[in-house]
């Protein structure tokens, strides 16, 4: 597997939708379990008000991603593939939560 | 009974969760959903065990159909239905003395339909080919069934090569599979087994590292102590037998897995009483008909304490006897292995042959071309023509078994048997199958001097079958070139194989003229097609059937006809799937994969690439293909991985002289640069080859690639005009043309690209929705800047909402049919509502399984509506 990060972006109206969402997400991962893994997450606001999200996920393909995303239905904007990590601090808990 | 009740009562420990499994398996089976579980695990471990504790438990209401597959030797094809065929009505036996992994599998079909019935195939890791295929198709099909299927194998002496891991990797990611790991057991149950005994259970489980056989073995050995190996545990227990027993456990070690008991008799000349000593060590066991090992390890245990010398004569009294059985014809796959063993020469090539005869009629080449091979060790001093003959027969093996390789080199050396031997006409046909697999690899100017040389020895013969089969050769090599020559050639075999009673020469013929005619009127050429599919399907020659309904369809692909494509590279795909013709189902695929791509529907094309590449065989052009498709569903999406499938696809082995794949190759490298703006890339991606194309003249490769460096903004010269095809269109630089040239294929994608071309706002948004529906984020950023350099604001970023409302990519048709099993209406019911037959129902649901990653229709039907594609009224 590969280390992807999944730009979503103005994806969901509130924290409700956000939570809605990651629910079914999670629910998928697990189903699909040999193709993808859920790493994390981080939920921004945009300028207009919105919330979209960076995920980072392993998965066996990009394909693999789209599959998950469409199952789960969340949007997908961009996915990039990961080719370092650089962990200076863990996050904060607040942060991850 | 609960799993652990069961697991109590038959002494299995920690095997809850196994049982468990299976049990839930069965109720879900019986409820209507089908169940395929895979139980593996190391040798000794207790896969038996658990599958027989299993079905102890099951009612006198269910039937239980058992096989094994064979240990020894070249397996016997489909062996473990041969076990079932003897437990059941003649229609089993008569499928499998009929055909292959197909035929029997619908007789499967019929027999598992008929109530609550549970198909068990054990040791698959022994299956010959045709069993494998037999699986493979129960996976696809095991949850429409409403049956249960056990299969078992060992999974730790697989090397990376077996062919079973192609098959479970296929069947794994069927919906309705489970795979149950059986794990060594723990201190405390080896602790448990050994209770009340004087031995030290850490010891033993220490020893043994908790495999149930050894275990056992040990306990059961009265060796005293704890013999070192499970194979010293087994000898122990043989250590008090009478000489005439131990001559029946030799005997059955050799002759197994099963023994008949007559042919033990007659071996080792025994008493009864004596069998009954053979049985009492506890190694043996018996239904009266036949004698086995209680486990396979222990027979292995007891060959290898055989010598050389007792070996030989083993075999050559096993040989003698098996060569007259007392009732039914002689196993020729078994005797070839005994005579091989018993150093027969004329044994050998006698049975050898006739096994790989019948394993080829049963479709499993890979045991057909080592039954060849068998012979062909002891034929050195054969007369030529008898050696070219094995050669051949090796040679079509290898090829159909996937080897083409190894297929090539063996036809060389019959040509050249042949030609020593002084039989032109069997030359000539050697050197025909010659030409089909060099043109299967793309080597087409080594096709051409073969052919010559086939030209050459007819002018000096009588006209025969060999002279059609030539002359389709030559039809396939003028092909592109001169249609008007290529149909005249395909003529005239065509009826020189009908004057000679040559089938297969005249169904190359015909589905040649058919393809040829489509060039020039389609309906025509269609309906010769159409028609020539159904007839070889009656009249069983599936290659050519499955070739017709590939051209028909590739056809479609290559003029963007999609409605054309799809039914018949879906015809195709199914007829191929089910008769296993795996070398024209993997060229099926790539076809529809590349159609898929053009008809803007990405995510089915990048799944269908993928199946390919999961199962690639040894095609390189296939491959090649579904690489290009990925790398280009991938770029157009703006998703990574682009260039890795790009590389990939350099590494697969294409010939160079398959111009029209180095050309698509070319043009998706030039794509994918484009895309990522770098017009020097593109530049580096067609210079060359445009030049090539130029030189030959191929007006449609010169205007393919000069399309993408116009629109990288490089020179290209030489396009022609053609106002039919969008790529000289584009190329020339009319881009509003193109864009209508496409919009009339039904390429949405290729139509936003053209309009983006044109300066016009209008046609800049109409593009812009078009690729936002697409998810095509690199082109529609693109459009984006020259919209907004030209004072549009307010755009819509990111993907249209309404990709998000079917997102699982299902057709309208797929749509229709999990609306209906939404309503709980059964395949059958589905298939009348919609007029559709059973078989493509079937297709279509396990279609929506797989599209929706459900195991259940149940699950699918949840999954549809999480995702918003059917709603409840």
């Amino acid at each position: 597997m590969e280390t992807y990060l999944i730009l979503r972006r103005s994806a969901w109206r509130d924290l409700d939708e956000a939570e809605e969402a990651r629910a079914r997400a999670a629910t998928e991962s697990e189903r699909l379990s040999e193709l993808v893994e859920w790493r994390r997450s981080y939920t921004f606001a945009e300028c207009d008000g919105a919330l979209g999200s960076v995920c980072i996920y392993e998965a066996v393909s990009p394909e693999a991603l789209r599959h998950h995303a469409a199952t789960a239905v969340l949007p997908v904007d961009e996915i990039v593939k990961v080719v370092e990590t650089v962990v200076v601090r863990p996050d904060p808990a607040a942060t991850a939560a | 009974m609960n799993a652990v009740a069961v697991a109590v009562h038959h002494g299995l420990l920690e095997r809850d969760e196994a049982l468990a499994c299976l049990l839930g398996a069965h109720a879900e089976a019986r409820a209507g959903t089908g169940q395929l579980v895979l139980v593996s695990g190391e040798a000794g471990i207790g896969k038996t065990s658990l599958v027989h504790a299993f079905a102890a438990t099951l009612g006198p209401s269910t039937r239980v159909l058992e096989g094994r597959c064979d240990g020894l030797f070249t397996p016997r094809p489909l062996s473990p239905f041969a076990d079932i065929a003897r437990a059941t009505d003649g229609a089993f036996a008569a499928a499998l003395e009929r055909g292959g992994a197909p035929e029997v599998f619908d007789v499967l079909l019929d027999l598992l339909a008929w109530g609550d019935t549970i198909l068990v195939v054990e040791d698959v890791h022994w299956a010959d080919e045709a069993t494998l295929d037999v699986l493979r198709l129960l996976g696809r099909r095991v949850d429409a069934l409403g049956a249960l299927a056990v299969v078992t194998y060992r999974d730790d002496e697989l090397d990376r090569t077996h062919p079973l891991w192609r098959v479970l990797g296929e069947i794994a990611s069927g919906t309705a599979v489970e795979h149950v790991r059986l794990e060594p057991l723990s201190e405390a149950a080896v602790a448990e087994l050994a209770r009340g005994r004087d031995i030290d259970a850490g010891d033993l489980h220490g020893r043994t590292s908790g495999n149930p056989f050894f275990v056992r073995e040990a306990l059961e050995s009265g060796a005293g102590h704890i013999p070192e190996s499970a194979r010293a545990a087994v000898l122990a227990r043989l250590a008090g037998a009478s000489s005439e027993a131990l001559g029946v456990v030799d005997t059955v070690a050799l002759a197994g897995p099963e023994a008949p008991v007559w042919l033990v008799e007659r071996v080792c000349r025994c008493s009864s009483d004596q069998l009954e000593d053979a049985l009492a060590t506890g190694v043996l066991v018996s239904d009266g008909d036949e004698i086995a090992f209680r486990h396979e390890l222990a027979r292995e245990a007891v060959v290898e304490t055989l010598t050389p010398a007792r070996r030989l004569a083993l075999h050559r009294r096993i040989l003698g006897a098996l060569a007259e059985p007392p009732n039914g014809r002689p196993d020729a796959a078994r005797l070839a292995g005994h005579a091989e063993a018993a150093l027969d020469r004329d044994a050998v090539l006698t049975w050898a042959p006739a096994a790989a005869r019948e394993a080829s009629a049963a479709r499993a080449y890979r045991e057909a071309a080592a039954q060849y091979a068998r012979a062909l060790r002891f034929a050195d001093d054969r007369p030529l023509d008898e050696r070219a003959q094995l050669l051949e027969g090796r040679s079509r093996a290898c090829y159909l078994a996937d080897d083409q390789v190894e297929a090539i080199a063996v036809i060389k050396e019959a040509i050249v048997l042949r030609r020593q031997a002084g039989s032109p006409q069997e030359e000539v046909r050697a050197i025909s199958e010659l030409t089909d697999y060099l043109l299967c690899r793309g080597h087409v100017s080594e096709a051409q001097t073969a052919v010559a040389e086939a030209e050459r020895l007819v002018a000096d013969q009588l006209e025969s079958g060999a002279t059609a089969q030539v002359l389709n050769s030559r039809a396939h090599l003028v092909w592109t070139d001169d249609i008007g020559r290529a149909v005249e050639l395909s003529r005239k075999a065509e009826s020189i194989a009908a004057a000679h009673d040559d089938a297969f020469a005249e169904a190359v013929a015909r589905v040649s003229i058919g393809t040829l005619e489509l060039r020039r009127d389609l309906a025509a050429g269609r309906r010769l097609l159409e028609e020539a599919a159904t007839q070889l399907r009656a009249t069983g020659q599936k290659e050519q059937a499955a070739r017709a309904l590939n051209n028909l369809g590739g056809y479609g692909a290559l003029v963007y006809d999609h409605e054309l494509a799809n039914e018949f590279l879906t015809a195709a795909l199914e007829y191929c799937v089910d008769n296993t013709l795996d070398l024209w189902r993997i060229n099926v695929l790539a076809l529809l994969a590349r159609s898929l791509l053009d008809q803007g529907r990405w995510t089915e094309a990048a799944d269908t690439a993928t199946w390919l590449l999961e199962d690639p065989r040894e095609s390189p052009w296939p491959q090649y293909e579904a690489l290009l498709v990925l790398a280009l569903v991938r770029a157009r999406r703006g998703d990574p991985g682009a260039h890795d499938s790009l590389d990939a696809s350099l590494h697969v082995g294409l010939s160079p002289e398959e111009t029209f794949a180095i050309v698509d190759g070319a043009a998706a490298r030039a794509e994918v640069a484009w895309l990522a703006g770098r017009p020097t890339e593109v530049d580096g991606a067609t210079r060359d080859e445009l030049g090539r194309a130029v030189a030959r003249d191929s007006e449609q490769d010169v205007a393919r690639l000069a399309y993408w460096r116009r629109l990288a903004g490089l020179e290209s010269t030489g396009v022609a005009e053609n106002d039919a095809d969008p790529y000289a269109l584009g190329a020339r630089g009319d881009w509003d043309a193109a864009a209508a040239a496409w919009s009339q294929r039904g390429c949405s994608y290729e139509e936003a690209v053209a309009l983006a071309e044109v300066d016009d706002v209008d046609a800049l948004r109409k593009a812009y929705d078009v690729l936002r529906g697409l998810d095509a984020r690199p082109v529609a950023e693109m459009i984006a800047q020259r919209l907004r350099r030209r004072g549009v604001r307010k755009l819509p970023r990111g993907p249209r909402r309404s990709t998000r409302d079917n997102p699982v990519g299902l057709t309208a048709r797929e749509t229709d049919v999990l609306r209906l099993v939404a309503d709980g209406l059964r395949n059958g019911e589905i298939a009348e509502r919609l007029f559709l037959s059973r078989r493509t129902v079937d297709h279509h649901v396990s279609t929506i399984l797989r599209k929706l990653d459900a195991k259940t229709r149940g699950e699918a039907v949840a999954a549809a509506r999480r995702a918003g594609v059917i709603v409840d009224p």
